[in-house]
């Protein structure tokens, strides 16, 4: 990964430190992001392979970014505003990330140890095995300060609360606005639009509308749903925001939730699908369009629209494709010159991608150099918060993955949870948006 | 070296999954803790759906069988002391609770072809009791036992506890019966062949009030008389034991160095599979939905599955025993209470032994995986089967253990979930024959500490029960006792 020569200036140019060393940042921009960006590409080991690590999902849905940051553990360094003098350290490594010799268990078990069974029994094997597992088990190290406290919780109580900025959710509150329904949105990210901001162009998908477009003091950013809970008052959201004097809960009461959620990057399994290097198309997407952050040579791996669109913007944007992967097939009328129907996929490298082999349909296994493989699949649909609050979840054996169960308004098995957009079917941008739109129509039934 | 990975927080690859099916292990819920994805720092959102589609492809599951583990709360990693700050109103009771658990498993998951037509012993409920009775029955000969089983290994209690293991009782008859279980807990995976990961960390029990306190003292003399090495310490020494513990407002510790933790569903797994080598029959996913009694007997055990004709039946459903009983006109006195537990990032190692405010029933201590694992009881919490999980639990242990340990406050919890204490009017189990039902033999009401008197009461009662000798346990604790007389509290409950 490299900036590319032709980026825009997007904030203040300053250095972070990792591991005693300075590294130039973009202040406010994910530090993981700068890292990378700086050519370093292990930010962890893993629990217990010990196997090398970078960012893969930019989403805060996989732990391949964690960092010790600022002295406090297992923070997600992909979401984590870059500020002058930030101290960062790789985790679980021994004597250090790059050279770690812990990683050797990752080479004595090539296929799998299983902790359940192994010196299971043995005398004095299973004694040293225990205290060696203990101090080799755990991510981080104890914070050595309290903190600060928490601000002051606080109690709202409001007609509709929305759930994700993207889309689905921000065509809802439009709809909500619109007809004077007081609502709140919760956005997670500093900016509105989830993928229409970050994600590959889409034609005729809506525009990110400004914050200002809304009632004032309607659309939090910063804002992340961490439950929905219950109590002696009726249903809430459990929302930790970030404000800027600090950290804030909210306790927030509606009558009506639109969980407008979107999904998560999914694993692909593959041999070595998790090098340094492995990104989620999304991730890539962010980066380019955001960070101007980019590889210098890409292959890309996976199926769906997405897919094919990433690979255009990234050679729009001068970056060397070296292969497109569709796992299945047919290729699109517009698919990139280099695509492919295969499979077989492999990544190698050692301490981060150096290529990647695969079998073309009715081809020779090939292996291209690259230094970035691109898995670009449909995410899996963020169902947790919908079950949470009562929805039914269905397995989708077509999609490979959860979803909720909904009407085509969005309506739940739960009265009072509504869902829009890839919480229910991963599909385009405009295809939330429309079903945001029905669902906020929907949700106003019998609305007090 | 080259591997592929489906849950990248714990290292579990595809050959880990492969291997839990080969394991019989093949519906969501147990994959995922036989391997362990999706209890990481992610919580399952980048390999729950690649897993399902793994299990799905496999062949394993019917595409309707493919149901997603309980997504619990937070959605993101919480640090303690934002939830420290939740508003709480202790002067009710707590209400609601999410996710509620499926209130039946899919019938989709329910095996094919019915249960056998008769068995010696049939054993109702498959947590640790009923699988550690299962495996002493085999060990002792009798293998003609089946064991019913409503969802997975590990989907009650057994699968839901914090793992701790003491000594530290106030009768006789309980740290006997700890003393015993910690002894073939240190041989379970020489007998087993599964590592169960007992760490003798201690147990280290602080008293705020004097009542409390005085408690501590009188149990350590009755524990020393039993051979428990238990030891009233100063404030300043527990702080020496537990580097940055506050001790605010305790005035006294109790410990034993010889209590511990453990991995509670390793020893499921262990029994089940050391049973069934044996010759025994573990049926998941089937329910019992009544019972053919004549002349004081039970004659069959009805279910989704088909009757089991059978000459005992032992009742091992622990708060879900008095459901089950009813079935067979029997009342039991349990109660199940929810109790909320919850789980943090892991750490490297820092805290050694399970450290209790006996006073408001806080316990911590860090699991061998590095997690903070703790729970706190609410006295207002109301009787009922509520498993669901609530914000004012997290807020008022955040409270207690920052209390404590103020320098967890920017540590984070990764998940938190709620179990079911199976509560009997005396804090002591019910155990033995029933009255007017003679080959009904109960065995529940463990008041949260079931756990960890298994492997010690299996063995009792399946010496009992297959030798004909009598054991003054199955007296003690019989279900007559409620009829009158006084009873022997047990006031050493935590959690």
């Amino acid at each position: 990964m490299r900036r590319l020569p032709d980026a825009t200036p997007r904030g203040r140019a300053i250095t972070v430190d990792l591991e005693g060393e300075s590294i130039p940042a973009i202040e406010g921009e994910p530090v993981a992001c700068s890292l990378i960006a700086a050519g370093e590409n292990v930010l962890s080991r893993s629990v217990k392979y010990h196997r090398p690590r970078g960012p893969f999902c930019f989403a805060a849905a996989c732990s391949h970014c964690l960092m010790r940051v600022d002295g406090l553990p297992n923070v997600y360094t992909c979401r984590t505003p870059a500020k002058e003098g930030m101290r960062l350290e790789r985790q679980n490594a021994y004597p250090s990330a790059n050279v770690d010799i812990f990683a050797t268990i990752d080479w004595f078990f090539p296929k799998r140890f299983d902790h359940h069974e192994m010196f299971a029994g043995v005398p004095v094997a299973e004694d040293v095995m225990a205290k060696v597992a203990r101090q080799l088990a755990g991510l981080g190290l104890l914070p050595k300060e309290p903190g600060p406290t928490a601000l002051p919780s606080r109690t709202l109580h409001i007609k509709v609360a929305v759930v994700g900025g993207g889309a689905a959710g921000l065509e809802a509150a439009r709809v909500l606005a619109g007809k004077g329904v007081p609502f709140l949105l919760f956005e997670r990210d500093a900016n509105l639009g989830g993928r229409l901001a970050h994600g590959t162009p889409e034609d005729g998908a809506p525009f990110v509308p400004e914050p200002t477009a809304f009632p004032q003091g309607s659309v939090l950013r910063r804002a992340t749903v961490i439950g929905l809970y219950d109590d002696e008052h009726g249903r809430y959201l459990a929302v930790a925001s970030q404000e800027p004097e600090g950290l804030r809960l909210l306790k927030v009461y509606a009558e009506r939730f639109l969980l407008t959620v979107g999904g998560h990057p999914p694993t692909l399994p593959f041999e070595n699908n998790d090098l340094p290097g492995v990104y989620a198309g999304r991730a890539v997407s962010l980066l380019l369009r955001r960070h101007d952050v980019a590889p210098e040579v890409a292959t890309l791996v996976g199926h769906g629209a997405e897919l094919h669109a990433l690979a255009h913007l990234l050679t729009q944007r001068g970056v060397e494709v070296a292969a497109v992967v569709d796992l299945k097939g047919p290729l699109p009328a517009n698919a990139h010159p280099k695509a492919c129907v295969g499979d077989g996929l492999k990544a190698h490298g050692l301490r981060g991608v150096g290529a990647l082999s695969f079998t073309p349909q009715g081809g020779h296994k090939q292996k291209v150099s690259c230094d970035a493989i691109v898995v670009s699949v449909p995410v899996t649909p963020g169902f947790e918060l919908a079950r949470q609050g009562g929805a039914k979840v269905e397995f989708d054996a077509n999609a490979g993955h959860f979803r909720v169960e909904a009407d085509a308004d969005g309506r739940t098995q739960a009265a009072d949870v509504f869902v829009a957009g890839d919480v229910v079917k991963a599909g385009t941008a405009k295809d939330a948006a429309a079903m945001g739109q029905r669902a906020a129509q929907a949700l106003l039934g019998g609305l007090s | 070296m080259s591997k592929a990975l489906v849950c990248t927080c714990e290292d579990v690859t595809v050959t880990d999954i492969e291997h839990a099916l080969e394991r019989g292990y093949q519906d969501v819920e147990s994959v995922k803790r036989y391997t362990g994805f999706g209890t990481g720092i992610c919580q399952g959102k980048s390999c729950h759906s690649a897993v399902a589609a793994l299990l799905q492809k496999s062949k394993a599951l019917k595409s309707e069988a493919v149901v997603p583990f309980t997504p619990r709360p937070p959605l993101y990693p919480t640090e303690l002391r934002l939830l420290a700050s939740a508003p709480v109103d202790e002067s009710v009771p707590p209400m609601g609770g999410v996710p509620q658990e499926l209130e039946h498993f899919p019938s989709a998951l329910r095996p094919q072809g019915p249960v056998p037509q008769k068995a010696k012993v049939v054993i109702i409920g498959g947590g640790i009791m009923g699988l550690s009775l299962a495996y002493n029955l085999a060990l002792r000969g009798e293998t003609d036992v089946v064991v019913l089983e409503r969802g997975y290994l590990c989907a009650g209690a057994s699968g839901r506890n914090g793992g701790g293991v003491r000594m530290q009782w106030g009768t006789p008859a309980l740290i006997e019966l700890a003393k015993r279980s910690i002894d073939l807990m240190k041989v379970f995976a020489r007998d087993l062949g599964v590592n169960v990961w007992l760490r003798q960390g201690g147990y280290l029990f602080l008293a705020k009030r004097k009542d409390t306190a005085l408690r501590l003292e009188k149990n350590a003399v009755l524990h020393n008389k039993y051979g428990v090495p238990t030891r009233i310490i100063t404030p300043d020494a527990a702080r020496d034991i537990v580097p940055g513990l506050t001790m605010k407002d305790c005035l006294t510790a109790a410990y034993n160095p010889e209590d511990g933790v453990i991995f509670p569903w390793a020893f499921l797994w262990g029994y089940a599979q050391g049973s069934v080598k044996r010759g025994v029959k573990v049926e998941t996913y089937t329910n019992v939905v009544g019972f053919e009694t004549s002349n004081g007997q039970v004659r069959k055990v009805k279910t989704d599955r088909g009757d089991i004709a059978c000459d005992t039946v032992v009742l091992a459903s622990g708060a879900w025993s008095p459901q089950v009983a009813k079935l067979a006109d029997v009342a039991l006195p349990n109660e199940p209470h929810r109790h909320e537990i919850l789980s943090t990032e892991p750490l490297k190692p820092f805290l050694s032994p399970l450290v209790s405010v006996l006073d408001t029933g806080l316990y911590f201590s860090q699991s061998m995986r590095g997690e903070i694992v703790g729970g706190m009881g609410d006295p207002k919490e109301p009787a009922g089967p509520n498993m669901g999980s609530t914000l004012r639990f997290v807020s008022r242990f955040a409270r207690a253990l920052t209390e404590q340990l103020p320098n967890v406050g920017q540590v984070k919890v990764l998940r938190q979930w709620g179990g079911l204490y199976d509560v009997t009017p005396d804090n002591n189990p019910i155990l033995g024959r029933t009255p007017g039902l003679d080959n009904l033999l109960q065995l529940s009401g463990f008041v949260g500490h079931g756990f960890m008197m298994a492997p010690a009461v299996a063995e009792r009662m399946a010496q009992w029960m297959t030798s004909g000798t009598s054991d003054e346990l199955f007296t003690r604790f019989n279900l007559r006792r409620f009829e009158g007389g006084a009873l022997e509290r047990e006031e050493m409950i935590i959690g």
